[in-house]
């Protein structure tokens, strides 16, 4: 099988040069082609979707951009459109993710986007979202619209389905052309969602592009850095360090880096009847993308005083984790991502042995692993692929001082607590870092509008023009009906 | 069975000169019973995983010890302040802490050692003269590869064999006289050391413009990789410029595989082309697994290496290995390391946490 990767405007897809990635699993070969662009084509491609972005996205009125995004995202929740169909059945091969779990995971996600959560979106970043269309009237007098850039640089990476959707909305909501690059380990979303986009309103087919170039090419990485007016860049701590030396100064960077993420479990959540609903969450959340996700979590605090202590409670999650495995069977490892769930297992067994505080319970096929610690342990990863800790403490309390030295690093946390039990810790994770409080299943969800990593995900991308008080006062003095 | 009598035994064992597959598993099950007997850690890892002397009828089914365990417990047999020697694991996988392997006595390592290191790499000749790329055993007491350079050069060694690493670093005025002395005599040389020396090495000899043409029958042995001392060079590449350098032909470049958790040496027969086979003694046998399940991979499909080494008597014989590897005939081929994942998505490994969580 054979798939083209990308969405490239204007240039003749003779006139590029394709390279293949190859994909596959279970006996079905799945090859991709990607695009690699000469500086020439780069240089076509930013002025055309530069300008396609002046000409016609900045004319359209916000409420037409989500229209057209919601009419393409109702494609893709349509399990019988060809899109959605075609997703269906490449991304499990592209990705290794099981594919009912692509299936669930793709209709949460794609949920995010319809037209009453776009507005949810717009309704976060701007208490008027006409801002977005005119100069409207602020608090302070005078008047105030906002622009988002002309050309906005995508930097997409990570192989979790979808993930590119999120900025490539957010940057049409504020009307940026955008381009973004598809990371190799799946190049073929994004693009899909740009030829769709444009298959539904054909006024925008020309102010997206989807790309690709091999992480590292500096040269033509450069080519792009150097014609955006804004990069928004996922990816780990060295890959954005090394593309932030790289990008211009007066060009905005928005890094996304990668991050861990936990949850709470207070004893109020460990009576008999509630302990499995909270382990079957946090289960959930591990399984999810195989834990591959900033939101996923590795360690799980567990207060003591409910009803099933926290080594119970690890033995309820193993139970789920193996009822997840059954459900969604985890992705076949390759050699460094087992080694990597070995050397944390192995390295877990072994402190069990040592120390009888700890222990592990690990399926013995391999398929998840869960460790347990019965004193405090400070949040560091797991071997990933569905292996976490659980860490029992005497109070909830008593994880921040665990968690609290990876500030920079923290991003969900799901508490499961009575409400005034949230609303406390919750201010406790927010002041320790934290950006994100949800329930136990939820991590692998953000809600539409959700403030990505605290920040906020439409202003950050708009310059805000302004009409002093005085402009408007003056001009009154030049009106031809002046007395 | 008492230390002693499990000492006469192995020394017995290695003196063969083979052992058929009964013959190793016999040794290997009697010597599990010794351990599981005597090393109280090893006892509760192997009961943990329900394996007792009473259940277990294989030599595979004896339990490995992740090396990880060596960070974590005291796997000795006799008391460990009453080892001879302790060899220090480098540490590099959980910052600061490092494993140790105690031995009471040196007599079966080095008897290990040395059979093997005359038949593998010493070829006919009885003694060569040895350059060093190594610090020696007084600057690292606790390193089992100083110690192994060590006995290289007190049983193999010539008496113009230096080591030409200390703590200021390589010798190169050392070195370069050393190779113009072979040279010029026409008598063959060894040079003995851990990769990323040799790349130093080349370095600097480079760096002089300096080229040797080694006389026929010297030889060259590295082991241990890169470590992230040298930059880190692709195998054909280094054995290219080793061959190069020296003069030395890649066939008559040895590479050793070894490690503090073993007794016992794995080597190839040159490295004319790489990867090459590496195999170990009599005493030695490597299956490959699985790191999850622990099932054994067929021939041709690569897994973790385990080793069963029989030498390792007073620790634990059977060590789980994080080196990926691929058995073939004639032994396997060792493909790198399999210790750490990358995240495919945004979440975070274990490694770039704690870059990030230094920096």
């Amino acid at each position: 099988m054979r798939e083209v990767a990308g969405y490239l405007p204007g240039l003749d897809p003779d006139s590029v040069a394709w390279r293949t990635l190859a994909f596959g699993r279970g006996g079905t070969d799945l090859e991709v082609a990607v695009p690699e662009l000469t500086p020439a084509q780069v240089a076509a491609l930013a002025e055309r979707v530069r300008a396609h972005a002046r000409s016609v996205l900045k004319t359209m009125p916000v409420a037409e951009v989500v229209t057209a995004v919601d009419a393409a995202v109702a494609r893709l929740l349509d399990r019988d459109d060809p899109w959605r169909r075609r997703a269906e059945r490449l991304l499990p091969l592209v990705t290794g993710y099981d594919a009912e779990m692509v299936r669930h995971g793709l209709t949460s996600y794609l949920k995010t986007f319809r037209k009453p959560e776009l507005l949810r979106f717009l309704a976060e970043d701007f208490a008027n979202p006409g801002v977005l269309d005119d100069f409207q009237p602020v608090p302070k007098g005078g008047f105030a619209r906002a622009f988002g850039p002309d050309l906005l640089l995508h930097v997409w990476a990570g192989n979790v389905p979808g993930l590119p959707l999120w900025s490539l909305v957010c940057g049409l909501l504020v009307k940026a052309g955008g381009v973004g690059k598809v990371p190799s380990a799946e190049p073929l979303f994004a693009g899909w969602f740009a030829r769709l986009l444009a298959e539904v309103e054909p006024r925008l087919a020309g102010c997206l592009a989807v790309v690709w170039w091999k992480g590292g090419d500096a040269e033509r990485e450069a080519e792009w850095l150097r014609r955006a007016d804004t990069v928004l860049a996922y990816g780990s701590t060295a890959s954005l360090e090394a593309l932030r030396a790289r990008v211009p100064v007066t060009t905005r960077f928005l890094p996304y880096g990668h991050k861990i993420s936990f949850a709470l479990v207070s004893h109020a959540a460990l009576d008999p009847h509630t302990v499995r609903a909270t382990a079957r969450g946090v289960a959930h959340d591990v399984a999810r993308w195989d834990q591959q996700g900033c939101y996923s979590p590795h360690v799980v605090y567990v207060e003591r005083g409910g009803g099933v202590d926290p080594r119970g409670f690890a033995r309820h999650l193993a139970h789920e984790l193996a009822c997840q495995a059954i459900r969604f069977p985890r992705r076949a490892l390759d050699p460094g991502d087992a080694g990597g769930v070995a050397a944390w297992r192995h390295a877990e067994e072994m402190q069990g042995v040592a120390d009888p505080a700890r222990e592990l319970l690990a399926d013995p096929a391999g398929a998840w692993a869960v460790a347990y610690a019965d004193r405090p342990q400070p949040l560091a990863p797991c071997g990933l692929n569905r292996t976490v800790t659980v860490v029992a403490v005497d109070r909830l309390d008593d994880a921040l001082p665990c968690v609290a030295p990876f500030r920079p690093l923290l991003q969900t946390a799901a508490v499961a607590a009575p409400p005034r039990e949230l609303f406390r810790i919750a201010g406790l994770l927010g002041a320790a870092g934290v950006t994100r409080v949800c329930a136990p299943g939820a991590m692998a969800a953000p809600e539409a509008g959700w403030h990505h990593d605290g920040r906020f995900n439409l202003s950050d991308l708009v310059a805000m023009a302004e009409i002093d008080r005085g402009a408007e006062l003056a001009a009154d003095a030049l009106a031809p009906y002046r007395d | 069975m008492t230390h002693a009598q499990i000492v006469e035994e192995l020394l017995a064992f290695l003196a063969l000169d083979d052992a058929d597959e009964a013959a190793f598993g016999t040794m290997a099950l009697r010597l599990f019973a010794y351990q599981f007997e005597h090393n109280a850690a090893y006892r509760r890892v192997a009961m943990q995983r329900g394996r007792t002397p009473r259940t277990v009828r294989s030599w595979q089914a004896i339990p490995a010890v992740p090396i990880a365990a060596f960070k974590e417990l005291t796997l000795s047999c006799r008391p460990p302040e009453e080892a001879e020697r302790v060899f220090m694991t480098s540490g590099t996988t959980r910052a600061g802490v490092r494993g140790a392997c105690y031995h009471p006595t040196m007599a079966v390592w080095e008897r290990s050692m040395t059979r093997t290191f005359r038949h593998r790499f010493m070829g006919g000749d009885a003694r060569l003269p040895m350059a060093i790329l190594f610090p020696d055993a007084a600057a690292m007491p606790n390193s089992s590869l100083a110690h192994y350079l060590a006995v290289a050069v007190r049983e193999f060694g010539a008496a113009d064999s230096r080591h030409l690493v200390d703590g200021s670093g390589l010798d190169v005025d050392g070195l370069v006289t050393m190779l113009e002395t072979a040279a010029a005599a026409g008598r063959p040389l060894a040079l003995l050391g851990a990769s990323f020396s040799f790349v130093h090495a080349m370095d600097a000899l480079a760096e002089r413009g300096c080229r040797v043409a080694l006389p026929e029958g010297s030889r060259i042995l590295d082991t241990g990789g890169f470590k992230g001392q040298s930059r880190t060079m692709e195998a054909d590449a280094f054995y290219d410029r080793l061959s190069a350098t020296f003069g030395v032909p890649r066939r008559r470049c040895i590479n050793m595989y070894g490690m503090t958790e073993l007794s016992s040496q794995f080597y190839d027969d040159g490295n004319e082309s790489c990867p090459s086979v590496k195999s170990g003694p009599h005493w030695v046998r490597t299956r490959v697994i699985d790191p999850l399940s622990g099932a054994e991979m067929p021939v041709g499909t690569p897994g973790v290496l385990v080793h069963h080494d029989l030498a390792h008597f007073n620790n634990v014989s059977a060590i789980l290995t994080e080196d990926a590897g691929v058995a073939v005939a004639g032994g396997f081929l060792l493909l790198g390391r399999a210790d750490g994942a990358e995240a495919k998505g945004c979440s975070m490994a274990v490694a770039e946490f704690l870059a990030a969580a230094q920096g």
